[in-house]
């Protein structure tokens, strides 16, 4: 089971965006996803840890130190609106493996 | 639906050229400014945001999304406006990828409307002959015209 957040800066318009990507690709990869939150970077960033995936865009990945850190993995998107990039990097680190139903 | 909406309600905007990328987030706001859904302020918290946090509000090559958080100050109504730069702007001189002739500019009280608004604006950015019919209108006809065919 995989809880998922998905930031960005004002986690109002591009975070959603990317939580509908993520949603279509979680569906299309069988994943056992329990929930998707999205939220600003701010908020993420005191929140990421209780995740167990955060995706968020490539250019603020830094922000996302200490989650990485803690064992968290954070997925940075070139393309939030790109479903064959979450598709391509959930499959290579593995997480689409490790959540499938 | 969404396309159709913007037209009819003269939520849309066709501008030649613009300076600077200030100046088209300043001019995608202006049919929400003139409806008093948004206040002048608006353009300029995304303006300042954009320059603290770079340009993420281009969202795809070409595509701009301007917005701050919902409920944000300046903002008094749920709704999005479009505008048509005929030559791009560029946000990173850097980065071609981070220019932009298509804004819809984002405003959001209320979650759940908002959250229809972005359904839609999601299912026309994920379409790839939809968005480079986009790239080309001219006037609110055309607006309508990819309503019907698309939506």
């Amino acid at each position: 089971m995989a809880k998922l957040l998905v930031a960005c800066v004002n986690g109002a318009g591009t975070s959603l965006m990317m939580k509908m990507t993520v949603e279509k690709v979680a569906k299309e990869l069988n994943l056992n996803v329990t929930k998707i939150h999205h939220c600003s970077l701010a908020e993420g960033k005191s929140t990421a840890t209780q995740y167990d995936i955060v995706f968020c865009p490539q250019s603020f990945i830094h922000m996302y130190k200490d989650a990485i850190e803690k064992g968290v993995d954070v997925v940075g998107l070139r393309n939030v609106l790109s479903a064959a990039e979450v598709k391509q990097k959930l499959i290579e680190s593995g997480l689409a493996e490790k959540y499938k139903k | 639906m969404l396309l159709r909406e913007l037209a009819e309600k003269n939520r849309c905007k066709f501008v030649d050229s613009v300076e600077s990328w200030e100046e088209a987030i300043r001019k995608s706001c202006e049919p929400l400014v003139a409806e008093g859904i948004l206040d002048e302020s608006y353009a300029e918290e995304i303006i300042d945001t954009v320059k603290r946090m770079g340009p993420y509000i281009v969202i795809v090559p070409g595509v701009a999304i301007p917005h701050c958080m919902e409920n944000a100050g300046g903002a008094h109504g749920t709704a999005i406006s479009f505008m048509k730069l005929e030559t791009p702007v560029s946000f990173d001189d850097e980065d071609p990828d981070k220019s932009a002739s298509i804004f819809f500019t984002l405003s959001s009280v209320n979650t759940q409307e908002h959250l229809k608004n972005m359904k839609q604006l999601f299912k026309m950015l994920t379409n790839e002959d939809l968005l480079a019919e986009l790239m080309q209108v001219k006037c609110p006809e055309d607006l309508i015209r990819l309503d019907e065919k698309y939506m």
